[in-house]
């Protein structure tokens, strides 16, 4: 008895660690340790303007991929998905248990494993929220470089292409009548020029009509409605600033899990025990790994 | 597969590019240009008969198509705001006199003096005097 006592001592002063140190989570910093060391700086190049319809954010997606962030972030995914179902079994073996001394150990642990769940997550949201970001002032430098192109075009030069333009307009127009009348006047025959450029326009003709059909030259669309480029930088960027608000929304969702885990590790430390909370089928879940959500049973559920 | 994937990627990503930078040929306008100025010059030669200078215009004219047709074609002279360029698509019936003439059912050579201001009337008006 006096050997529990001593001991109960020595976890009431763990948990209040824990219910510290679960505080500090909530107020943590968002630069991640592990996260921080990785790095994505995809650069918005000429190249990347230049990448036809939704090939542009596949090709982002694709360096995205190839990225140290990419590889941590899939570490991290790993790692949240062996952190749930440790919980799980924690949870369950909880439940299962009659004797006082091992469930007590038991919940120490399933409080320690909740908050090394917090942390992973929390380093999983900081570099979703950098992914987003970095997505963010891509598309954002993007469009500015595009932009500025469009404003580069003086109204003199646009002007001067007009009439470029009105000019081989007059000569399409007027071609086949000029080919028929040369032909039939001019004693010379048909150029090589004239025969080989022919020859080679069907089949130019030809891959164009290909190119313009493959699904990878599609130009960029929302919704199935075709729009401009700028357009379509502009959903990009409104996507991705999408995401970065749903990942601050999941920081305060981890913010109010740490609060919850630091008053179970105070009311653990004062040993104050009730089940309050109804049971939860933990396997009813089918939420992925990196879903903050799919853990909240986890932290309002009381051992 | 990831490996092959991203192979796939960069080479489909180079191809496009490469395609995408196609150089044009150089100097078409230049060419036509100097044709051109030949045709004027046989053209308005008084060192020639009128036989010599039919065939040659005719020769001159025969290349002129090409030559017109080729700077017109030419996708690199799109939007190049250089003095030479913008003077060549300033006046669409001097620059591509040939086509212009065959669309205007002329000689090129009444075409290109009528688009000057010398019409066969305005000749025929003209007198001899001091200035």
């Amino acid at each position: 008895m006096k050997i529990l006592t001593l001991r109960s001592t020595n976890l009431a002063g763990e948990w209040l660690a824990v219910a510290v140190m679960a505080l500090a989570i909530t107020a943590a910093a968002p630069a991640g340790t592990a996260a921080a060391a990785e790095k994505w700086a995809p650069v918005a190049s000429e190249k990347l303007m230049q990448l036809p319809g939704d090939f542009l954010r596949k090709a982002v997606d694709n360096d995205f991929a190839r990225s140290g962030l990419a590889q941590e972030l899939v570490s991290l995914d790993e790692q949240v998905a062996f952190k749930r179902s440790t919980l799980a079994d924690l949870q369950r073996a909880i439940e299962r248990t009659d004797d006082a001394d091992i469930r007590l150990d038991l919940q120490h642990q399933f409080l320690n494993e909740k908050r090394n769940y917090i942390e992973l997550m929390r380093e999983n949201q900081e570099i979703r929220r950098k992914r987003a970001a970095t997505k963010v002032r891509l598309y954002e430098r993007l469009l500015e470089n595009l932009n500025r192109q469009r404003r580069a075009t003086t109204p003199a030069k646009a002007a001067f292409i007009a009439k470029q333009t009105a000019a081989r307009e007059r000569f399409e127009a007027s071609a086949s009548q000029i080919d028929e009348r040369l032909l039939t006047s001019a004693a010379a025959s048909e150029s090589r020029y004239a025969r080989e450029y022919a020859k080679n326009l069907s089949a130019v003709q030809e891959l164009v009509a290909a190119i313009n059909a493959h699904p990878m030259n599609a130009a960029p669309a929302i919704d199935g409605q075709p729009v401009t480029r700028a357009e379509y930088l502009r959903q990009l960027i409104a996507e991705n600033q999408g995401d970065l608000a749903v990942v601050d929304q999941e920081r305060a969702i981890l913010g109010h899990m740490a609060k919850l885990v630091s008053l179970d590790a105070l009311a653990l430390s004062e040993g104050i025990d009730s089940d309050a909370y109804a049971e939860i089928d933990i396997d009813a879940d089918e939420d992925g790994p990196n879903q903050v959500t799919s853990a909240v049973e986890f932290f309002t559920t009381r051992q | 597969m990831t490996n092959l994937k991203r192979v796939l990627a960069g080479t489909a990503t180079a191809i496009v590019l490469t395609a995408l930078a196609v150089p044009a040929n150089a100097g078409t306008l230049e060419n036509m240009e100097r044709e051109r100025a030949i045709m004027i010059e046989t053209l308005l030669s008084g060192d020639i008969d009128n036989n010599q200078r039919q065939g040659r215009m005719e020769i001159a004219r025969t290349r002129l198509v090409d030559l017109e047709r080729q700077v017109l074609r030419d996708k690199s002279l799109i939007g190049k705001n250089r003095p030479l360029v913008r003077a060549a698509f300033d006046n669409y019936d001097l620059t591509f006199v040939v086509h212009a003439s065959v669309e205007k059912n002329r000689s090129v050579a009444d075409h290109w003096l009528s688009e000057i201001g010398l019409s066969t009337q305005a000749v025929m008006n003209a007198r001899t005097g001091r200035r």
